[in-house]
């Protein structure tokens, strides 16, 4: 039986795609990562069709790569690392599997994006908390197991929060159901007894749900997951702090965190800022002079009991905090209208995706630190791409704090023109140059995507030896994402 | 009570080390969060109230014998009291301090025994005195007093010097003047001088039971033929002896701590400071004087149950949780001087760290005798305090002996000395 | 004596003499009676844990390593504990070595900006608390209170408290591990291993978190855990926490930003609504259904016995006759506490507004009784530093939870009658026989929490009763064995009483393997257990742990 009709055995003609132009949609992405054709495209429907493809794959070892999000992808994690792979696209496993509000939890499957979901929370009087404007075709699952940050740290006492329970098909081809989701008999059973899949953790002494977390679908694929989610906010204002510098907003970013206070909370410069709100290229450059240099934005939203007040005290508040720094709380900021930032910030993006706006394409460098030290990075950053023919003037910084505030996500957006191949060359010397000396810095690539995997994995050899060994457990036969990580 | 009458106890205790920390409540820092010097030295589980509860369950079941190390565990206790306390916090039915008593006793009893007490011990009963000393120069720290001889002369009040300010040449000034304090107060006071013997106390917190009750009936004896009714004295232990351990044997007189005397006498004005003493203080509570000087209150009872499964006791008992020793006096005492500036340190009171000096423990374990002192000299400098003070000789001894060896320029003095200096 | 002369040499060479024993009486200091608090499993009149081979004290990650290694060279079992309560920390077989954590008690730093501590295994509750308030912020407070060690509580156990819906689960809140691995390696999780630092457990790439623990830690029976980095939380009080008063009835004053109240409700699922409120509107710092461990028909007269200094065990029955002690029986008996902290005025008369609309729109009060100037102050400091837990054991000196209810508020408080009640009365059928306290039926503790943000409650039912008792010690797991047996019946599985029996049988030792096998098998997921043991077989290829860490080995 040729590869083909196995898989169509599986899931059926119309999900086995094998043409050349699809192939080559999936044998590259905006990254620097070597592009590599894969056999065929397989787009199962349901979580027994993974499994089956799964199992399908071991006495071969036959490569597979889980692909849940529409294209374009940006991180190479989705290109397959090793030729003759099978791209396993869940896309089109679009179900939300039940919305209960009262435990404010969601189960999706794998292929659920933002744009889909929100809407159906929102009639629930629900949102899930978001990374930064995700693609509209981003999937949920893949932005949580990710590790994508999202914006409201207050609410993130783990770092896959708002992710709960998952149900993995592990490279061997095992099913398990992770947190209090794999405790119960059946699903229906659980809801009957009034209990909703909210806990993470275990079954047992494992939390099997993190060997899946920025995996890059190299142990496992998430067939569903469960969410929790926020309360709508009745009321939900936004606040600008605008500053000369980042150094300015470090101090009044920590004790906002540390009094919990705000939902959305994070920094950005100028030109991401102009990459958000601009809508052509000539308006990005026009915004990144009107914009101020820095700012924080601040959401502060009213739900459930007594919203307005909420706001209005923690309005008064935070104004009080702003000044003790120096600085102040503000509507607005010369440049930037406060509805149509917080339109933005609060729904996935526009066509094209907002870093591709400026110059067709971006490289991002992205890491975890601590806030404290993002200045430090930024004025490196800014040095070595100047040092490198890159104007620093062109590159968006996105700073959220993670974890209420014990962590820092760090992310330097370049953008350039990916058909200009001496630019791409320049580039990509730049984004190797420039990784390295995060790392030499203290850069923790939390998420290894191509480069970053060795710089890594060779400065922490214990944990790729560990993460080895896991991988030998779930996945004995390799046949997830072989060549991604460590693998 | 026999060590076998701690049975329930010991299958009672809750194991949850609370004995091991003052208070959790109290705990303000990570470094004074240790209430017990055992095992804050020695580290072994066993050292510990709940550590010993196993100890002498697993030995009254047959299942170990005595060795070295049991005979380490049972005797490097100083017989402080904080796990006492620190089990009253919860659990309402535990007394650890009796059990640890009862089995010291047992071990004095079935001859285990460590040379450095047996000698001590020897020397009270020939003797009558904890120091080592000879009988005949008891007295000799009163030597030019110009107070009463309680065998020549009636007085009302007895000053009991006990043994270290008897024998200590560098403390025995301390002693005089105590009893010059009170004397010139308008006390009628008298001493025993050479005719005084040791009370028994610290025999007792050894495992010496039948040497305390010779102590305790000599001494007792001597007082009821001279017709003495109160006793005042400057050493925590003796004091400790006289209210809690003289009177289950049916020996009651009033005791009083020389500080709860100079308190009471300060406040009706018969003594009047005319100095001004700039000095910053912080006081250390002798465990004698405060959690095991709370009164004796008789009880003779046995527990029952009520609701099923709730230890309680017929009559109602007395629970001896360190709240009602004396901490105040001492305080008050100090406050009222001139200048003088108390800080406290971050364990004080019913849950204060022990001097190390008790239970055999500056006989028999001079290192982790010294260590505890060492322990406590570092807490009373965080304070900032150039002085520490304290109402014991056997505290200030030890306390003093850990400065020298550290070479520290802390100064010890007795709440006495620093009133004497400030009239 | 169980480890030859030359085996124990070389430990003593590692640690050094003082550090080290097998005297037999030592041992069974280190022997746990399972008659006793929180096995979750029993109780077995008399039966110990076994006695182990020798103790060892080691000092530094360096001497565990060698430990480790040595203990592999010669196949023998090792188990670390660090403060030595509950069965968990035992050995389960005979020559097991047993580490005592105890000199291994620092704090080796906290970060203020960044809100995290790292801690050696020894350093408990109290103390990190005590040192993170001096700088404004505080410690998520496990369950077993503030005596107990908070790298066990991450690494080892469960890790929940009454904090939890603010100050988050101790598996959240972990931030890295130093583990010398059950074969001797070290392994640094998160950033740590990159040597970055301590300030995120995830990565690079799929987050080793989750191979030191899940719902549980591996309970010492997988290497031993020598640093964990914990995030810490913001303390709006002063730096230090003020107790006042004669003992044991410690109160705090604080400033008026911190509250305490004790929550009443008119039904349970008034009760159960309050939660999802109190968890939508985000308020509240700590949540707890506490003092109902003393019982339904107790709890008044406890609360004024623990915060009277001149009162005992012995009031009980007198204080129960007092219509003001009935009173607060009554408006206690769907209870739970809660505290409030603000961070600034604007914050703290919020939230309090809150909460009195969330007992509007529920019909539940603030229980008048509690708010008395000393409960009110005994319950704060009481809630906020928990250092009164072994008053899980205050009656007679034993305590063990059954049935347990977790999940959402709604799963324990439905049904008709709600599940509470039904447990509720079948425990007060079973105090009628006397072996153990008659409570009142629901001596139910368990957190409004759960994890970080809320979300699930549990009902742990405690159960008082005498382990120097043969009768009572012995009609209470009679009255366990019953309890499972009602929870299967009635769907709900069996409870909290049986958590370990998988791990931990009547004689002290290993559960025979077919008895595991069969629970391992009857769970939702056997998966799970199977992939545990191919993790054990790859982490511990010597199986120098014990069965605490559960793994299923049938064919497959």
């Amino acid at each position: 039986m040729t590869l083909e009709e196995a898989l169509t055995g599986i899931s059926g003609p119309e999900n086995v795609l094998s043409d050349p132009a699809t192939l080559e949609s999936y044998s590259q992405d905006l990254s620097f990562a070597k592009p590599i054709k894969p056999h065929a495209v397989v787009k199962p429907k349901t979580a027994d069709e993974v499994k089956a493809i799964v199992n399908w794959a071991n006495p071969s070892a036959t490569p597979l790569v889980p692909v849940s999000s529409g294209p374009p992808r940006f991180h190479g994690d989705t290109v397959p690392g090793v030729p003759g792979a099978v791209i396993v696209d869940l896309s089109g496993m679009k179900g939300i599997m039940r919305i209960d509000r009262r435990n404010r939890v969601a189960m999706i499957e794998a292929g659920v994006t933002y744009a889909q979901l929100q809407p159906e929370l929102e009639r629930e009087g629900m949102r899930l908390s978001m990374p930064l404007m995700p693609r509209a075709n981003k999937s949920v699952v893949a932005s949580l197991l990710e590790r994508e940050p999202i914006l409201i740290p207050r609410s993130q006492w783990a770092s896959l929060e708002p992710l709960r329970c998952t149900s993995i098909i592990w490279g061997d081809g095992k099913q398990l159901t992770t947190g209090d989701a794999g405790m119960w008999p059946s699903m229906e059973s659980a809801w009957q007894k009034k209990q909703a899949p909210a806990s993470p953790t275990g079954p047992g002494q494992t939390d099997y749900y993190r060997f899946v977390s920025a995996a890059q679908g190299s142990l496992g694929i998430v067939t569903w997951a469960s969410v929790k989610c926020e309360v709508f906010p009745e009321i939900h204002k936004l606040f600008f702090v605008p500053a000369g510098k980042p150094d300015d907003l470090i101090d009044f970013t920590y004790r906002i965190l540390r009094f919990r206070y705000a939902d959305e909370l994070f920094i950005l410069n100028n030109t991401s800022l102009a990459f958000i709100l601009g809508d052509s290229p000539e308006k990005i450059k026009s915004l990144t002079q009107e914009l101020p240099p820095w700012v924080a934005l601040v959401g502060i939203a009213g739900r459930s009991l007594l919203p307005e007040e909420r706001v209005a005290y923690q309005e008064k508040d935070i104004s009080d905090i702003a000044q003790e720094f120096g600085l102040r709380l503000l509507p607005t900021v010369p440049g930037a209208s406060n509805s149509a930032v917080m339109k933005a910030i609060l729904n996935p993006s526009l066509e094209p995706y907002w870093k591709l706006g400026y110059r067709g394409g971006y490289q991002d460098i992205l890491f975890i630190t601590t806030l404290n030290r993002t200045p430090e990075f930024i004025e490196t950053m800014s040095s070595l791409a100047e040092a490198g023919g890159y104007p620093s003037r062109d590159m968006g910084v996105y700073i959220q704090p993670l974890q209420q505030g014990s962590n820092c996500h760090c992310e330097f957006i370049l953008p350039f023109e990916r058909e200009d191949a001496a630019e791409a060359a320049r580039m990509q010397l730049l984004y190797t140059a420039a990784s390295d000396e995060m790392l030499k810095r203290g850069a923790f690539f939390s998420r290894p995507y191509g480069i970053w995997a060795d710089m890594a994995y060779n400065r922490g050899a214990q944990t790729r030896t560990v993460l080895r060994k896991i991988k030998g457990i779930f996945d004995p036969n390799n046949v997830m994402n072989p060549g991604k990580l460590c693998f | 009570m026999a060590l076998e009458d701690y049975k329930a106890d010991m299958e009672r205790c809750s194991q949850c080390s609370y004995c091991k920390w003052i208070p959790l409540d109290h705990v303000k820092s990570w470094r004074f969060a240790k209430g017990c010097p055992s095992i804050g030295y020695s580290n072994f589980l066993s050292y510990s109230a709940r550590g010993r509860y196993a100890v002498a369950l697993s030995l009254i079941n047959g299942q170990s014998t005595y060795t070295e190390k049991v005979k380490d565990i049972v005797y490097k206790c100083t017989t402080c009291g904080l796990c006492d306390v620190s089990d009253k916090i919860c659990r309402y039915n535990l007394e650890p301090l009796e059990m640890i008593h009862e089995l010291k006793f047992k071990l004095v009893e079935d001859g285990q025994l460590l040379p450095q007490n047996t000698a001590v011990i020897e020397n009270l009963r020939s003797q009558d005195n904890m120091m080592m000393e000879t009988k005949d120069g008891r007295g000799d720290w009163a030597e030019g007093l110009d107070v009463k001889r309680i065998a020549d002369e009636k007085a009302e009040v007895l000053f009991f010097a006990g043994c270290r300010f008897s024998y200590d040449k560098e403390l025995r000034e301390t002693a005089r003047t105590a009893v010059t304090l009170l004397k010139d107060a308008g006390v009628d006071i008298g001493v025993m001088g050479k005719d005084e013997t040791c009370c028994g106390g610290r025999a007792y917190d050894m495992g010496y039971k039948a040497e305390f009750l010779k102590c305790a009936e000599n001494t007792a004896g001597v007082w009821k033929a001279a017709g003495i009714k109160t006793i005042v004295t400057s050493c925590a232990d003796c004091y400790h002896a006289f209210s809690r351990l003289y009177p289950p044997l049916g020996e009651n007189f009033e005791v009083l701590h020389t500080v709860q005397y100079l308190d009471r006498l300060i406040k009706e004005g018969k003594i009047k400071f005319t100095r001004t003493l700039p000095l910053r203080v912080t006081y250390h509570d002798p465990c004698h004087l405060g959690r095991r000087g709370e009164p004796y209150v008789p009880w003779e009872g046995k527990e029952k149950k009520v609701k099923g499964q709730i230890v309680v006791y017929e009559p109602r008992k007395p629970r001896y949780n360190g709240a009602w020793g004396v901490y105040d006096p001492p305080r008050d005492v100090l406050r009222s001087i001139p200048g003088l500036e108390l800080v406290e340190m971050e364990r004080i009171r019913e849950y204060a760290w022990c001097c190390g000096a008790g239970g055999g423990a500056r006989e028999a374990f001079p290192k982790f005798s010294n260590w505890t002192a060492n322990e406590r000299i570092e807490e009373a400098e965080s304070t900032g305090a150039e002085v520490l003070v304290s109402a014991c000789g056997w505290c200030e001894r030890n306390l003093a002996d850990a400065i020298k060896n550290a070479g520290n320029g802390m100064k010890i003095y007795d709440v006495v000395d620093l009133v004497k200096q400030a009239i | 004596m169980t480890l030859s002369k030359e085996v124990y040499r070389l430990f003593e060479d590692i640690v050094g003499t003082d550090n080290i024993t097998d005297d037999p009486a030592v041992l069974d200091s280190y022997r746990y009676p399972l008659s006793h608090t929180a096995i979750h499993m029993g109780p077995y009149y008399r039966v110990y844990t076994p006695r182990g081979a020798a103790v060892l004290l080691p000092g530094s990650t360096e001497e565990v390593q060698a430990i480790v290694r040595l203990c592999n060279k010669h196949r023998i079992r090792f188990k670390p504990s660090s403060t030595f309560w509950s069965a968990w920390g035992y050995p389960l077989e005979d020559d097991t070595i047993q580490l005592d954590m105890r000199r291994m008690d620092k704090i080796l730093e906290i970060d203020d900006k960044n809100n995290y501590a790292v801690v050696e295994p020894h350093v408990i509750g109290a103390t990190l608390q005590a040192e993170a308030m001096k700088v404004g912020l505080n410690t998520h407070m496990h369950g077993p209170g503030s005596s107990c060690s908070c790298l066990a509580s991450a690494t080892a156990l469960g890790g929940l408290g009454p904090d939890t819906l603010y100050m988050g689960h101790h598996n959240e809140n972990m931030l890295g591990t130093e583990w010398v691995m059950p074969d001797g390696e070290i392994l640094r999780v998160g950033t740590a291993g990159s040597g970055l630092g301590w300030f995120c457990a995830d990565g690079p790439g799929p987050s080793l978190k989750g191979l030191v623990r899940g719902m549980t830690g591996t309970n010492g029976s997988m290497g031993v855990f020598t640093k964990v980095a914990l995030k810490l939380y913001p303390w709006p009080g002063p730096a230090t926490l003020p107790a006042v008063g004669s003992p044991p009835a410690y109160k705090t004053e604080l400033p008026d930003n911190i509250r305490v109240y004790t929550l009443g409700f008119p039904s349970w699922k008034a009760w159960a609504d309050s939660c999802y409120l109190v968890w939508d509107s985000g308020i509240g710092y700590i949540a707890h259904r506490q003092f109902s461990m003393f019982g339904r028909d107790l709890k008044g007269a406890m609360v004024r016995i623990l915060s009277d200094p001149s009162k005992t065990l012995s009031d009980i029955e007198e204080l129960l006759e007092d219509l003001e002690v009935q009173k607060l029986n009554k408006d206690m008996e769907r209870d739970y506490q809660i505290v409030l902290a603000g961070m600034t005025p604007r914050d703290i008369e919020w939230q309090d507004r809150v909460l009195d609309k969330i007992l509007e729109e529920t019909g539940g009060w603030k229980v008048a009784g509690m708010m008395e100037p000393d409960l009110y102050n005994w319950s704060l400091l009481y809630m906020i530093r928990l250092g009164h837990k072994n008053l899980n054991l205050v009656y007679g000196g034993g305590y063990d939870g059954c049935f347990g209810l977790g999940g959402t508020p709604d799963y324990g408080t439905s049904d008709e009658p709600p599940r509470v009640e039904q447990a509720t009365a079948f425990k007060v059928e079973w105090e009628k026989k006397g072996n153990i306290v008659a409570s009142g039926g629901d001596a139910m503790m368990g957190g409004i929490g759960g994890m970080g943000g809320g979300g699930m409650t549990i009902w742990e039912n405690f159960t008082h009763f005498d382990p120097h008792n043969k009768e009572s010690t012995e009609g209470t797991l009679e009255f366990f064995n019953a309890v499972s047996k009602f929870g299967v019946e009635k769907g709900w599985g069996p409870g909290m009483e049986k958590m370990n029996e998988y791990a931990r049988w009547s004689d002290g030792k290993t559960t025979p393997k077919d008895v595991r096998d069969k629970i391992f098998l009857g769970s939702a997921q056997p998966e799970a257990f199977r992939y545990q043991r191919k993790i054990r077989e790859v982490f511990n290829p010597n199986d120098l742990g014990d069965a605490y860490y559960r793994t299923l080995d049938d064919p497959e």
